[in-house]
């Protein structure tokens, strides 16, 4: 479903992806893990397609990112880092806009934002503007965006940050609940949260991938004992 | 086109909610008014031909304000991303934001119109003359609202957008001073470059393609740069 090929990104002199190549089939939860400024953002952008990569290519679903990215756009649903919200507009309004540039027919957008708005309890606030909201309820109205046009491939960065641990946990269900052929990517700090959904790992250091398995063979070590994903980030990390 | 619409309506949403647009629409009917009255009280004629000198003149201070935060709002509160990752073509982001601010301009013209109501009402103008006046100061809006489009999407920082804007209106609007410098060719240029030497027709009712071929090309010329600006997110 996702294949990218020694993707490398610079920012001037900074390497932020150093020859990134991994490969996602359809269906699977994938979480990425790294220590701050490791590239997680960087990398999301560019299979988004909201940063070009500087060499490399990514396809999704067979298509050329860079060639192609309406088409790739309209698979994608992404949540960016700092969830992206117009103040001035009420929550339903937000949520019926995205929908309407998300390709969503105009028929099925009001049961669309209806639908999104229940699964991420905003139904209460729907005709709030959004400056109004606290910082967890404007992180749920950036995880509405990104799903409401059942996207098959969900990118979301750091979703559950600033949630509290009720929401957390239902933005967990709701990830787990999502249909079979979702493919999901979540880039996350809490790491009890990637083993609670995730399937498999990417861990990253400094624009490198230093792990890519799934999660039961990362956290078995060479003799065959268990060990806590901690103790296999910091090992890694060190 | 329904994505196009969408944008509009979410700018002009966006103008309404804000108290700009209506301190931006207090202030220009405020200074229209009074200058509106001084025009017609020392000319004592029946034409609006210096009404659209001081409005062209005041489109120079107010459209940098309507189209500063265009694109330098959405880079640094980080919609753009939002914006740029919807399957939404790059051209219909740019022409959304240019009609919605186009339309709350239009807005502002269309409430002078009662200038013309007036006159009409105490004496004899030309109907045809005034419509043309409109037409002008119109295009050369437009023209404005593009250009302060075109340096909102290179920043992300709406001062600077307003900065440059009224920089760029100013040299342009004022060029024609620059005219007894230059000689030939620079002459040529500067008084073609000049929107003053393109309104004056329009105000006494003159319409050429020169004139038509300047504003509109000029349009057009600085929505594709915009388009190629986001495009090749040049604001980073
Ligand atoms: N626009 C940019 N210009 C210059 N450098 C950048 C830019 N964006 C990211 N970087 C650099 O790229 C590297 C990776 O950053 P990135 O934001 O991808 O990290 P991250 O893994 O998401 O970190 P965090 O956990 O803090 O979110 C960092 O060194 C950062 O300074
Ligand atoms: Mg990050």
């Amino acid at each position: 479903m996702i294949r990218t090929e020694r993707l490398t990104k610079y920012f001037g002199s900074t390497q932020a992806l150093k020859s990134v190549s991994f490969e996602i089939q359809k269906g699977e939860i994938v979480g990425f893990l790294g220590r701050n400024g490791a590239g997680k953002t960087t990398l999301m952008r560019v299979l988004t397609s909201y940063l070009p990569a500087s060499s490399g290519t990514v396809m999704i679903d067979g298509i050329d990112v860079l060639k192609h990215s309406l088409a790739v756009r309209q698979k994608i649903g992404y949540l960016p880092e700092n969830p992206p919200l117009y103040p001035n507009m009420t929550v339903r309004d937000y949520i019926r806009f995205a929908a309407q540039l998300k390709d969503v027919p105009a028929k099925r957008i009001c049961a669309q934002v209806d639908k999104v708005l229940n699964e991420c309890y905003l139904r209460n606030v729907a005709r709030k503007p959004i400056s109004t909201l606290s910082k967890g309820y404007q992180q749920r109205v950036g995880i509405a965006q990104a799903i409401v046009n059942d996207p098959q491939i969900l990118i979301l960065d750091e979703p559950t940050n600033g949630l509290d641990p009720v929401q957390i946990q239902r933005i967990r269900e709701l990830i787990k609940n999502l249909e079979e052929e979702r493919t999901v990517i979540i880039s996350t700090h809490i790491l009890s949260e990637i083993e609670q959904i995730a399937q498999r790992v990417l861990i990253i250091k400094d624009g490198e991938i230093v792990a890519d398995d799934t999660l039961n063979n990362l956290l078995c070590d060479d003799q065959g004992w268990r060990q806590s994903l901690e103790e296999v980030f910091l090992r890694l990390n060190q | 086109m329904n994505k196009i619409w969408a944008i509009t309506k979410k700018e002009l949403a966006s103008y309404f909610k804000s108290p700009v647009a209506y301190i931006i629409l207090i202030i220009t009917i405020a200074v229209f008014n009074m200058f509106f009255f001084i025009i017609i009280d020392s000319n004592q004629e029946a034409t609006l031909r210096d009404v659209f000198k001081v409005m062209e003149f005041l489109f120079v201070f107010i459209v940098p304000l309507l189209t500063m935060k265009t694109f330098a709002e959405e880079k640094a509160s980080g919609t753009m991303e939002f914006l740029m990752t919807t399957p939404t073509k790059n051209t219909e982001i740019v022409l959304g934001k240019y009609l919605g601010s186009l339309i709350f301009f239009t807005l502002i013209i269309a409430l002078t119109s009662m200038y013309y109501f007036i006159i009409e009402f105490f004496g004899t103008p030309d109907r045809a003359t005034a419509l043309v006046g409109y037409l002008g100061v119109w295009l050369e809006g437009a023209m404005f609202i593009a250009i302060g489009l075109l340096i909102s999407s290179l920043t992300r920082s709406q001062i600077v957008a307003a900065i440059c804007s009224y920089t760029v209106l100013f040299l342009l609007y004022f060029s024609m001073s620059f005219i007894q410098y230059t000689q030939g060719a620079a002459e040529a240029v500067v008084r073609y470059v000049s929107t003053l030497s393109h309104a004056e027709n329009f105000a006494v009712g003159l319409i050429t393609t020169a004139d038509l071929t300047y504003y509109l090309s000029s349009i057009l010329f600085c929505l594709i740069l915009t388009r190629i600006s986001i495009e090749n997110r040049l604001w980073r």
